[in-house]
């Protein structure tokens, strides 16, 4: 309950943050101007408003994810709220909780307004509903949700310029981590290719949560893989979390 | 904070004046010098085309995205060759990065060996660029139908045609015609009695008139050639 009311306190507070509006602008922006890039293709309309419109909704909500997360401790700490917070019966778990279902609440109503919009383009366009575009954010959403905990973690600790760094690294490796996967099994030494099979292993893999392939060529969908996919965002998410919290117990804020 | 200059009610203003001052700083110049000097040509664009390999990188993961923009660069630099020289040498490389990045981008290998083929006249390189696709794509038709139609029309290899045609009929989605350059080729390449089979068992089945009339005729030509052993051609 009490996490519920700091999610939903939480929640108030971003919507009312500009940039929260001026980030969802520009998205909306973009995936609308799709429509006029995919214009100049031949005969790719479609299959460029899904690639551009889900990309959009990646890019766009790592930045919402990224700019509102680093503020989430900061904040409360600068204003001296967190005082009036922890003086109260709750633990402070259940404050950073409560701040990350916050955020992941806003997250999910401005990536949702993207979706939409994707969704109603590319069905003008194709002429038909594409359910896979549907499973597509859904498991990017998973992704921005790492990086939202993620965020959260490095505003335990640090001020929001050097969190949104952080976070902003932790976005670009991610990103591209399945690369090393691929360049650690080129490697010829075992030394070489255990080391960068063990910094995958830390690291975020979020290339796995992009289906924009399968969804713009027609691929079919493997379920097990998407469910695995899951599984590891899950794990990744409570994993970035638990660290949160035990840096935020340990923080004193005398 | 009032007499900042990043008071809110001042960023607006200092917004516009940034931003008069690169049109007429900037944009406006450049525009003009621009058309003094002609129209810029599209091939000092295509630095744009990294190696591949450093496109994959530099695209974060958005793979599809880097192609579908590369794919737009490729259809300008086809649309500004077309209607003057028609001369397009970076197609093969600019095709190639398209695929590169999204291997399964299926129209970037039959458009763009279309044009290499009828624009270009690289048929190899149309060839390779279908093989590449069609190796890239095995449950897609497309590859397989372009490189059995490049094969049949524009080098008379009977043979390889054949293949390809085989190849794209076992796929789903193939045109209805495919059967039918399938029989006629075997004819083609001398083997008439199975090409009579195929006829036959395609008038067996067929649910439309038209194809069985089709049938009917080949299979009476086919017969009647049986007599005459040095005529044939597929059509």
């Amino acid at each position: 309950m009490r996490i519920a009311a700091i999610a939903l306190n939480t929640f108030r507070e971003a919507v009312r943050d500009r940039i929260l509006y001026s980030i969802l602008a520009f998205a909306l922006l973009l995936i609308g101007a799709s429509a006029v890039l995919a214009s100049l293709s031949i005969g790719q309309e479609g299959r460029i408003v899904k690639d551009l419109g889900l990309a959009s909704i990646s890019l766009f909500g790592t930045f919402i994810a990224i700019f509102l997360g680093i503020g989430l401790v900061f904040k409360e700490i600068e204003r001296r709220t967190i005082y009036a917070i922890i003086a109260k019966p709750i633990h402070r778990f259940q404050f950073l909780l409560g701040k990350y279902i916050g955020l992941v609440l806003t997250l999910l109503v401005t990536v949702g307004a993207m979706v939409l919009l994707v969704v109603v383009l590319a069905w003008a366009i194709d002429g038909h509903w594409t359910p896979g575009l549907l499973a597509a954010a859904a498991l990017d959403f998973v992704a921005l949700m790492i990086v939202t905990a993620a965020a959260l973690l490095f505003s335990t600790f640090s001020t929001p310029t050097l969190s949104a760094i952080f976070a902003l690294g932790t976005f670009l490796i991610g990103r591209l981590s399945g690369d090393l996967k691929i360049f650690a099994d080129q490697f010829a030494g075992l030394g070489l290719r255990l080391i960068a099979n063990g910094i995958y292993l830390v690291l975020p893999d979020l290339s796995r949560f992009q289906m924009g392939a399968q969804i713009v060529n027609g691929l079919p969908f493997d379920s097990a893989q998407i469910a695995g996919t899951l599984l590891y965002g899950l794990a990744y998410i409570l994993m970035l979390l638990s660290l949160a919290i035990g840096i935020f117990q340990r923080r004193d804020f005398k | 904070m009032r007499g900042s200059l990043l008071h809110p009610a001042r960023i607006a203003v200092i917004a516009i004046l940034l931003c008069l001052a690169l049109l007429f700083g900037a944009v406006i110049p450049l525009h003009r010098t621009g058309q003094i000097r002609g129209a810029t040509s599209f091939e000092e664009g295509t630095w744009l085309f990294l190696p591949p390999a450093a496109l994959r990188v530099a695209s974060l993961g958005f793979r599809t995205v880097a192609a579908d923009m590369a794919w737009l660069l490729t259809i300008q630099y086809i649309g500004s060759h077309f209607a003057t020289d028609r001369k397009i040498p970076e197609l093969f490389r600019m095709v190639d990065t398209v695929v590169a990045l999204d291997p399964h981008f299926v129209e970037a290998y039959t458009l763009g060996a279309l044009f290499m083929n009828y624009s270009g006249r690289n048929v190899s390189g149309a060839i390779a660029l279908l093989e590449r696709g069609a190796a890239a794509n095995p449950t897609r038709w497309e590859p397989a139908h372009d490189l059995a139609r490049t094969y049949y029309l524009d080098l008379k290899d009977y043979r390889k045609a054949l293949h390809w045609f085989e190849v794209a009929d076992k796929l789903p989605g193939r045109p209805h015609y495919v059967p039918r350059f399938i029989a006629r080729l075997y004819a083609a390449t001398g083997h008439q009695d199975t090409a009579l089979d195929l006829w036959r068992a395609m008038r067996d089945s067929a649910t439309s008139d038209w194809v069985r009339e089709i049938a009917e005729r080949e299979i009476a030509k086919l017969e009647a050639e049986r007599h005459r052993p040095s005529a044939g051609g597929a059509r």
